[in-house]
């Protein structure tokens, strides 16, 4: 089951790359939120770690739910523009979308012995497109759309590869992620005060 | 004793919220309190504390008595704030609480043992960066806010990515302790994939260069510090970029003990193309911002490169020059562009009565001391600095690459030095005088950060003792 949450997270996170829309963006951010905290639920039954179960349910919970809601609204408030274009055009996007999967599956290859192999070269993948989401994006809620998906990659590789990262580093980057939610609230209060 | 690092933070943070123009007086008095905990640390024994989470050692007791001088320097400085730039009251009091928030991050960083918390600390003071360059209101403060809020979160990301690949590399070995610098430095050998640690390396470095305007992003930071009132500027030079590179330090420390040839091939060829760029940015420079913030760019890669080539009394000594005479220079700026950001000629010129001449000569000073001119302690660690790097070059299979390398950077290093100098001789020599104001709290910041630059001077035993 693991794989296929994992799968699923990856498609949300291409189809993200190539929507046009904003609220269809928060959709796919917050799917991919949702098939992430399914992964960390499988994996919790696998390795018995509280800690993951944690994580697992902030990521359903706030991730999943919340942030998508919270954007929608902060978009409504400050009269967003819903049409979002990428500047790469299509073409282009699904030749690189590939080419950085083969080659994050390249770059992973001398650790063949490693059992999470094809987790840590996925969550690398999941960076690029992320970096790739955030790149094509003039608007700031795609930009910040692209920063959340990018900590979802790091939620996926801190979980599949390690196996779970300790539980006082997961709150920090949880409560970290909450004060950047602070911090861009505030900053479209002043762009529109 | 650590504890007590974070209480001036913590009191200026609760003083923002109260009137700061009543309390700004006591401010720089709150903020020189940290120089307490930070001495008796300095003479007490290496200790680790919270379940070895943090730790004080040599290196970060010398970290944290340069960014204490530094956080004074800067609070001192905001004193006059209001006299150089429009802010409103509200606005000034936030200015001062992002501060403080900045600087317990920062404290958190460069004390953290557990890689983890390294992160944590570095991103608080990213995040809390965002509203400090907000605090001014023109439209292109506010892009740059933004820039920063996105291009700072995305290096700051790819270095928890590298820490989450480093971890996962030494888990299997070490177990959770895999988080902690000390182990992984004891245990470095019994990592099975040395591989995925290089990668999780490549991957530290990058998001600390992107942070500190390496190459690509030369110009990302100067536009940033242009954007933002001149303290920011100060607290970047001197705080957020020692805390980066004091992470830089500790992760080279292990990529070097693993595979020092990939370290050094890597870590140059990077400075090089970043040497290239800046030095050509510098030379094309029109505002004094921008010049001293390309200018750190370029004392980044030197003191990076004096540390892995194994010059490490060079890069701290270079480290502690570059956080005094930086900030100094960033905090000069509100006086020196008084008369509109692009006049650089006659900047030098207009001071009257004791204040102003002081600020006259020692403006002067650091001008020449930022381009290692003797007896500037920038003149000794770049002596010493390159003199590791020749050492290596002789001890390596590539001797003609790695000296055409080094050729290479003074030659960069040389148009740099010529830019400063034509620069100096513009702002004492040409244009017209006006008369400039300056006041109190500017001056009293540069007579500290002179101070503390003599002292280093004084100290070169002491850096010495701290090693690698």
């Amino acid at each position: 089951m693991t794989n296929l949450f994992i799968g699923l997270f990856l498609s949300t996170l291409i189809t993200a790359l190539l929507t046009t829309r904003l609220y269809r963006l928060f959709l796919w951010y917050g799917l991919n939120s949702i098939f992430l905290g399914l992964a960390a639920l499988e994996q919790y039954k696998l390795l018995d770690d509280k800690a993951l179960l944690i994580s697992a349910l902030l990521t359903l919970l706030l991730k999943g739910v919340v942030l998508p809601y919270l954007f929608k609204l902060f978009a409504i408030k400050f009269h967003t523009n819903r049409n979002i274009p990428p500047r790469i055009r299509l073409q282009y996007a699904i030749l690189l979308i590939p080419a950085i999967l083969v080659f994050t599956f390249y770059l992973i290859d001398p650790i063949l012995e490693l059992p999470g192999k094809n987790y840590i070269s996925l969550s690398i993948a999941a960076l690029f497109l992320s970096l790739l989401l955030i790149i094509e994006h003039k608007a700031i809620f795609a930009k910040v759309i692209g920063f959340l998906m990018m900590e979802n990659a790091l939620f996926l590789l801190g979980m599949t590869a390690t196996g779970g990262m300790p539980m006082l580093i997961e709150l920090g980057i949880f409560f970290d992620l909450l004060m950047a939610v602070v911090v861009i609230n505030l900053l479209f209060e002043v762009e529109h005060a | 004793m650590l504890e007590y690092l974070f209480l001036p933070p913590l009191l200026i943070f609760v003083l923002s919220f109260f009137d700061v123009q009543k309390s700004k007086k006591f401010l720089p008095i709150v903020s020189s309190l940290i120089l307490l905990p930070t001495t008796l640390l300095l003479f007490s024994p290496d200790h680790h504390y919270w379940h070895d989470r943090l730790m004080i050692d040599d290196l970060n007791k010398f970290v944290l008595l340069v960014s204490a001088i530094v956080g004074i320097g800067v609070t001192l400085a905001l004193e006059s704030l209001r006299r150089h730039v429009k802010i409103s009251p509200r606005h000034y009091r936030r200015f001062y609480r992002f501060f403080a928030l900045f600087w317990i991050g920062m404290i958190l960083s460069v004390t953290a043992n557990s890689m983890g918390l390294f992160w944590v600390g570095l991103e608080l003071a990213t995040l809390s960066t965002v509203y400090m360059i907000k605090t001014n209101t023109t439209p292109f403060a506010h892009n740059e806010a933004w820039n920063y809020m996105i291009v700072g979160t995305i290096a700051i990301s790819l270095i928890l990515f590298g820490i989450i690949l480093i971890y996962a590399s030494a888990k299997p070995a070490l177990g959770e302790a895999a988080m902690l610098f000390t182990t992984l430095k004891s245990h470095i050998h019994q990592i099975h994939s040395a591989y995925l640690f290089e990668i999780g390396f490549a991957f530290v470095a990058v998001g600390s260069f992107i942070k500190m305007g390496f190459f690509p992003m030369n110009l990302w930071l100067a536009n940033i510090e242009r954007a933002a009132y001149y303290p920011v500027a100060a607290l970047f030079s001197g705080l957020l970029e020692s805390a980066i590179m004091t992470g830089l330090f500790r992760f080279s420390s292990l990529a070097k003990e693993l595979n020092q040839s990939h370290l050094i091939g890597f870590t140059y060829i990077y400075a090089l193309l970043t040497l290239f760029v800046v030095a050509f940015l510098i030379y094309r420079v029109k505002d004094f911002m921008r010049l001293f913030s390309l200018s750190g760019i370029e004392h980044m890669v030197l003191i990076l490169i004096f540390w892995v080539s194994g010059g490490y009394f060079a890069a701290l000594l270079h480290f502690a020059a570059h956080a005094f005479l930086k900030p100094a220079l960033f905090i000069s700026t509100g006086v020196l562009e008084s008369r509109g950001k692009y006049h650089i000629p006659g900047a030098l010129k207009g001071y009257r009565g004791f204040k102003g001449r002081l600020f006259q000569i020692l403006v002067a000073l650091f001008m020449l001391a930022i381009i290692s001119l003797p007896p500037s302690p920038m003149f000794f660690s770049e002596l010493f600095g390159f003199s590791a790097m020749i050492d290596l070059a002789k001890g390596s299979h590539h001797l003609l690459l790695m000296l055409l390398g080094i050729l290479m950077i003074l030659i960069l290093l040389s148009i740099i030095f010529y830019k400063f100098v034509d620069v100096y001789q513009a702002m004492r020599y040409e244009g017209q005088e006006h008369p400039k104001e300056v006041y109190a709290g500017e001056v009293g910041a540069l007579v500290l950060f002179a101070l503390a630059t003599l002292v280093l001077l004084g100290s070169f035993e002491y850096i010495e003792s701290i090693g690698g």
